[in-house]
């Protein structure tokens, strides 16, 4: 990330105080979205997402496993984050590892729900096959192909859109087998279930820059933040999930007022990512 | 498992047992990088970006001041191959590639008229069904000359293997892993010269004359296909410049 | 369309499809034809002492392009024009960089070049305007001259026998910019010429065009009170007075957003083109921000068309 001179942090704080930023959007404008799905055909269900210069590239990888013990009624869902050096030299080796695992962590808390699956945005009793013995992992897996600011507001928008275009196999269990055995699995390669997203939530990450704050940084405008919360708003309004960056102490009420300008702003936003995964399935 | 029908000649994916799979070659996908591409040879796609030449970042790798410092690295995403494997960064394979990518597109590079400098080249896997390796080559060599970065010659890949008797052009995932042979080159395209050669498994030595002028056919066609792509490029940039 | 991923609808990518059809229509059949790739044969007359230029080099004889642009020939000289690639610094040139890393006796700086490019304490006019020899306690206050991470314009100087490029920065009109936005276009959308600042009076904004690619549009700066301002800052703590005044920040971004359309499309920049590119989103009530949205863009570009149309036109009649 290239730092940025005295006066040019005026310039953004600046803008950031007078609701007109460095590339004219207001403080809650998001840059221009564009959606693909299908973009690894070799998976369930993929999605490439831009916002901005952000690209993400999502997939959505499912395989016959076992469920856990404890929970046998429940299938198993995993995310993890790359970034990829192609978009920053700095990524390479093992220079984005820090980031990738905080954000694959900052994923997992707002989609997977508490240690024991409840309240997950994914159903993950809509895994099950056979319960106690055959399950569906759900691999999902995001690469950051470029990066402009915002990872996290993409990657869980990506991962939405994905999600929505993944098809499971529709599994035929056979009755015959006793109930210790292994039971005998038939994936179809016709049929498919569609997975059903309307309750995966969205992110948005509200940075604070002086006392504004504004949606969908640049990585310009990250590097001027004194603290960001990224909060995890389903369709019905409701909180999944909440996290709190940097090292500025907030006072609670403000940080009760950016949850209330997240939730207003993620329905305008969910509204826009429902809109552009209509108009890619139109497409195909 | 038939991978040549006996009758036909077809192989499993329908192609003849010369015929490439459809190639696909796209510049200016990354927006940050000085230069990238974007290469597909059918259901395998690779991203390669180009940063430089720039400064040296790190002074005690630079061994010779008066050429460019090329580096490479290779990365695989988690869901590139068809089951899904954590794959660990820094794993032997991908050292491996990265080392070889960086070898061969070294031979092109002009480094000498970029002393003190670094060019690094970073190549990024989103599919893989066979010939990854040569994939990222010609990924490297469009990036490589998007970025401006002088090159001796256009720098090539293709593979070709022997199974079922016949010498197949291009090997999928699927004919690479039946336990044939399977020959990877890489050659400078109009100066003739072969730059990579790689091979696993044994074949007879008339065999692998064949198999190795088939696969050096194929780099040759890619060098047809990247020329087109290159000189398109170059000619609508100066017409929008004005 | 390498920099603003836009989705056009099927109108609007018609539209933009007949507009670029019509530039490449524009274009002289031999700028076209003399396009080349690495490893091309660049066609010579043998006889000629042909002079082999960038871009080429000498192959069993025959003269073979290295790098992918358009070949040029004066005289005797050959050489390949590159379009997209880093920049190429010759003497003179004025040049927008930033600060990396203070050194002794020099600060070095990032300008789009394969090395970075190094500034002396001697190039570089002392605070208090006197011509003297730099002591040690100047060299210990030069972050009071430049930080890390300022954006300073300069002119090149040249190439030391040591290879590396020295810049100097000792006319008033050098020296560091703050109160506005860097951008980076590609360095071949920027034609050298006579004059690289602009003052645009009209909405008291400072636009420098850098050779390098590198790009500054911000507040006006009287020169004779750039060394007053520094002081000034220091004292003021309240920031809000200080700000940028909304109107001028306004003229900015769009600026700034006329360069991001124009340099998106591949269209060379000149100081006219972004002006008028400017108004014409104002003319048009187009928001600042939409104006690196999909219908803008399409819109720069007919608007692009019909101007070299026009100029061709003009020309043709004109003869």
């Amino acid at each position: 990330m290239v730092g940025l001179s005295e006066g040019e942090k005026h310039f953004i704080r600046g803008g950031i105080a007078q609701d007109i930023r460095t590339d004219g959007r207001r403080r809650l404008q998001f840059r221009a979205l564009s959606v693909e799905t299908g973009v690894i055909p070799q998976a369930n269900g993929s999605a490439r997402v831009r916002l901005g210069a952000t690209e993400i590239i999502a997939s959505v990888k499912a395989e016959l496993g076992k469920p856990s013990i404890l929970h046998p009624d429940k299938g198993k869902v995993s995310i993890f984050v790359d970034c990829s050096p192609t978009a920053e030299p700095t990524f390479e080796g093992r220079g984005s590892e820090e980031l990738s695992a905080e954000l694959s962590v900052a994923l997992q808390r707002c989609l997977l729900g508490g240690k024991s699956g409840a309240g997950a945005a994914i159903d993950l009793s809509s895994l099950i096959v056979v319960e106690g013995k055959v399950c569906w992992d759900l691999y999902i897996d995001g690469l950051v192909v470029s990066s402009d600011g915002n990872l996290l507001d993409a990657l869980a928008t990506a991962i939405k859109v994905a999600l929505s275009d993944t098809g499971l196999p529709k599994v035929n269990v056979s009755l015959s087998a006793a109930s210790d055995e292994e039971p005998e699995v038939d994936v179809s390669d016709e049929e498919f279930l569609q997975f059903d997203t309307s309750s995966v939530p969205v992110i948005i990450t509200l940075t604070k820059v002086g006392r504004h704050y504004i949606v969908d940084a640049t990585s310009e405008e990250e590097s001027q933040m004194s603290s960001a919360v990224s909060v995890s708003v389903n369709r019905n309004g409701q909180i999944c999930g909440l996290t709190k960056r940097g090292g500025a102490g907030l006072d609670p009420s403000v940080i009760f007022d950016m949850i209330s300008v997240a939730r207003h702003a993620s329905q305008q936003f969910i509204a826009l990512v429902d809109s552009q995964i209509a108009a890619a399935e139109a497409d195909e | 498992m038939e991978y040549v029908d006996p009758l036909t000649g077809f192989r499993v994916d329908g192609r003849r047992p010369n015929e490439m799979r459809k190639l696909k070659g796209e510049v200016g996908v990354v927006a940050r990088a000085d230069g990238s591409a974007l290469f597909e040879m059918g259901n395998t796609r690779v991203i390669a970006a180009v940063y430089g030449p720039r400064e040296v970042q790190n002074k005690g790798q630079q061994v010779n001041s008066k050429e460019a410092l090329v580096r490479c690295e290779y990365r695989m995403a988690e869901f590139s191959t068809g089951d899904r494997r954590r794959k660990p960064k820094g794993d032997r394979r991908s050292t491996e590639i990265s080392l070889v990518i960086r070898q061969t597109m070294e031979a092109s590079i002009l480094t000498h008229l970029m002393p003190r400098s670094q060019i690094d080249i970073f190549v990024q896997v989103l599919q893989a069904d066979g010939g990854t390796r040569s994939a990222c080559i010609n990924a490297a060599t469009l990036a490589l000359a998007d970025a401006g970065i002088p090159m001796r010659d256009i720098v090539t890949s293709c593979s070709a293997g022997y199974l079922c008797s016949t010498p197949l052009l291009d090997l999928n995932y699927l004919e690479d892993s039946a336990g044939g042979a399977d020959v990877t080159v890489g050659i400078l395209a109009k100066m003739d010269k072969v730059t990579l050669l790689q091979m696993d498994a044994k074949l007879a030595m008339d065999t692998f004359e064949n198999v190795m002028g088939l696969a050096i056919e194929g780099c040759k066609a890619i060098a047809t296909y990247i020329r087109e792509v290159l000189l398109e490029n170059t000619k609508r940039l100066e017409c929008q410049r004005g | 369309m390498r920099d603003l991923h836009l989705s056009l609808n099927q109108t609007q990518r018609v539209r933009l499809e007949a507009a670029l059809h019509e530039l490449q229509s524009l274009t002289p059949a031999a700028a076209s034809a003399a396009a080349v790739t690495v490893a091309d044969t660049i066609p010579v007359n043998q006889e000629d002492n042909i002079l082999k230029g960038h871009g080429t080099s000498d192959q069993d004889g025959e003269v073979v392009a290295t790098l992918c642009g358009v070949v040029e020939r004066v005289n005797k000289l050959v050489y390949v024009r590159t379009l997209r690639a880093r920049y190429k610094p010759e003497v003179g040139d004025i040049i927008v960089g930033r600060v990396i890393e203070i050194a002794p006796k020099r600060w070095r700086l990032e300008i789009n070049f394969s090395q970075d490019a190094v500034l002396m304490l001697s190039s570089m006019n002392l605070p208090d305007g006197i011509q003297r020899r730099r002591t040690a306690v100047d060299e210990l206050n030069m972050r009071s001259i430049f930080e890390e991470n300022d954006v300073i314009c300069a002119e090149v100087r040249g190439f030391q026998h040591d290879g590396s490029l020295h810049l100097q920065a000792r006319s008033e009109k050098y020296g560091k910019l703050e109160r506005g936005q860097l951008l980076t276009v590609p360095p071949y959308l920027v034609k050298r010429k006579k004059q690289h600042f602009h003052h645009l009076a009209q909405y008291d904004v400072d636009l420098i065009l850098g050779c390098n690619g590198f790009i500054w549009v911000g507040e006006h700066v009287v020169v004779d009170e750039k060394v007053k301002a520094t002081e000034d800052q220091q004292k003021s703590s309240d920031e809000a007075e200080n700000f940028t005044p909304l109107e001028t920040r306004k003229h900015i971004c769009r600026l700034a957003n006329a360069v991001r359309v124009l340099s998106a499309l591949g269209f060379t920049l000149t100081v006219e083109l972004i002006i008028e590119t400017a108004e014409a989103s104002a003319s048009s009530n187009v928001e600042v921000n939409d104006m690196l949205g999909a219908e803008f863009y399409v819109q720069t570009a007919e608007r692009e068309a019909k101007r070299r149309a026009d100029l061709l036109r003009k020309k043709n009649g004109a003869r």
